[in-house]
């Protein structure tokens, strides 16, 4: 399979199937042959049905074209598959068949899209490093000595390594964007609750969202077109361009103990904004300082209340790692974790007051590039965190806020990996954030190179 | 704020309808000796911390309301 097909946008996949340039047939089957060769590399899927997608490709050769024409694409093992396994990347769930497909999934499937298999995660979500000691930590495309970043690490990988066009995944502290930014991939989470998230095994229903990775924005687009709620408020149709976008810089947290190369690519992204006519303001934030312990607080009780369930019969079969969240979910009192969700209202309010005098906030996607494989801790100038922490700091408080955010590559490090941006727009203004990302993608003089595998 | 105690952990696991966590993962979350689970007393003092803000009558945080034409 030549890489043009392989690392193509489901935009031009879709062209050369509507002009008969390729079939879907064939199309699907260098895919699968893609899979049997790189997965044992990549560490991407738990499980694929490449037979059913084989079958379903081959009968729709002749079939009026759909919305996602006949583009393969995978989904993180937490949704649902109706008569497939969903393990969430766990032990626990090792015979959980789903009976019925997750909204999301009968969304794709109906538009057209061929289901090819499910992504590996951090098990049930607990983490944004991607390591699971049960099926593998999947490697970063660009530098296999690295993480690809999760908890949607097998998702990035798989469109990362070019074994799928487009995936699925949930975003509870940036588990999409994060480790989308850090292999060189669009990673975008809608407005809270604009995408159903029902069939999707929850790992915090207040933070949780499903998101969308791609090669780009204007996929970014499609899919979200086919998995958003039919419900469109005033408003979000209104797209705008990049000449006269107000664009607002946070004055404090995004930009700080970040690396310098990163700093100075979005620096050059400022510059080529200002360039097309955007007005570019710094703006004051929310105080950050106790947004990680907000977080944690409404996380680990939400997900000790969904656990519960499997603790008493299967509690030996999650990771020491999860158990030791869970069990810290146990011994935070009520009153905290009502506090946090008042705390996350008193952000999502002061968030909205900034967005009154700007359209959209820019921000470093990650404050570091993809951490080595084992990494602890990540020291970025001069600051040390866990390497979890960094990969979600620039993220995971729009997770509270229900912000719609999109993460894209703009830069090459001197390490050879990716760098990324990440815009974040109102709430229910999710079309316009897109289409400006789009417009930035097209416009913004920087081609990402496909990654070199071996 | 006192600094936490292993006993404590375990009278909630024992008496407060608490799953049957094992002596070691209370232990843990006290003085982490694995490096899996760090800073719960952080985030007890952050938590004390917050505790003293007064958030008025500001509500938890619940679904987000569409855009109105208003």
């Amino acid at each position: 399979m030549n890489d043009e097909i392989a690392f193509a946008s489901i935009t031009s996949l879709a062209k050369k199937l509507s002009e008969g340039d390729l079939s879907p047939a064939r199309l699907v089957e260098m895919f699968v042959e893609r899979i049997h060769r790189l997965n044992d590399t990549s560490k991407a899927f738990i499980s694929f049905d490449l037979d059913t997608a084989l079958e379903r490709a081959g009968r729709i050769d002749n079939q009026p074209r759909k919305a996602l024409f006949s583009i393969p694409y995978a989904c993180k093992d937490l949704f649902d598959v109706r008569g497939q396994k969903t393990t969430a990347g766990s032990g626990v769930l090792h015979d959980n068949i789903a009976a019925a497909d997750a909204v999301t999934i009968e969304r794709m499937n109906g538009a057209g899209g061929i289901f090819l298999g499910k992504n590996n995660l951090h098990e049930f979500a607990y983490g944004a490093t991607g390591e699971n000691s049960l099926y593998g930590t999947p490697p970063n495309p660009y530098d296999s000595s690295r993480l690809a970043g999760g908890s949607s690490s097998g998702s990035v990988a798989a469109v990362g390594y070019g074994l799928c066009a487009a995936a699925l995944g949930t975003d509870t502290g940036g588990s999409v964007r994060a480790p989308a930014a850090l292999c060189g991939l669009v990673g975008f989470k809608p407005t809270y609750g604009r995408i159903s998230t029902e069939g999707v095994i929850p790992y915090s229903w207040t933070l949780d969202h499903v998101g969308t990775i791609t090669r780009s924005a204007e996929d970014a687009s499609i899919l979200f077109e086919i998995l958003a709620d039919s419900f469109q408020p005033t408003g979000a149709d209104t797209v705008q361009r990049l000449d006269g976008l107000r664009v607002g810089i946070p004055e404090t947290f995004f930009y700080q103990k970040a690396d310098a190369e990163i700093l100075d690519c979005i620096d050059r992204l400022m510059t080529f904004l200002k360039d097309s006519g955007a007005r570019l303001t710094r703006v004051p934030m929310p105080s950050m300082e106790f947004t990680r312990t907000v977080s944690l607080t409404v996380q680990m009780p939400e997900a000790l209340s969904y656990h519960n369930r499997y603790l008493e019969l299967r509690g030996d079969l999650y990771s020491q790692e999860f158990r030791a969240g869970l069990a810290l979910g146990q011994c935070l009192l009520a009153e905290q974790y009502v506090r946090a969700k008042r705390f996350i209202e008193t952000y999502r309010r002061d968030t909205d007051t900034v967005f009154k005098d700007v359209d959209l906030l820019l921000t470093p996607a990650t404050p570091a590039i993809a951490p080595k494989i084992g990494s602890v801790e990540v020291t970025t100038d001069g600051y040390t965190e866990p390497a979890g922490n960094a990969i979600t700091r620039y993220t995971s408080f729009f997770n509270m806020t229900g912000h719609p955010a999109i993460t894209f590559p703009c830069g090459m490090h001197s390490e050879g990996l990716p760098i990324a941006a990440q815009l974040i727009g109102r709430h229910y203004e999710d079309e316009s954030l897109i289409s400006i990302a789009a417009d930035i993608e097209s416009a913004y003089a920087f081609s990402l190179p496909n990654p070199k595998l071996d | 704020m006192k600094k936490l105690q292993k006993q404590t952990l375990i009278g909630i696991r024992d008496q407060l309808a608490s799953y049957d966590w094992k002596d070691e993962e209370l232990i843990e979350l006290v003085d982490p000796k694995l490096g899996i689970i760090t800073g719960f007393q952080e985030l007890l003092d952050q938590l004390d911390i917050l505790r003293r803000i007064d958030l008025g009558t500001i509500p938890p945080a619940s679904n987000i309301a569409p855009l109105t034409d208003e």
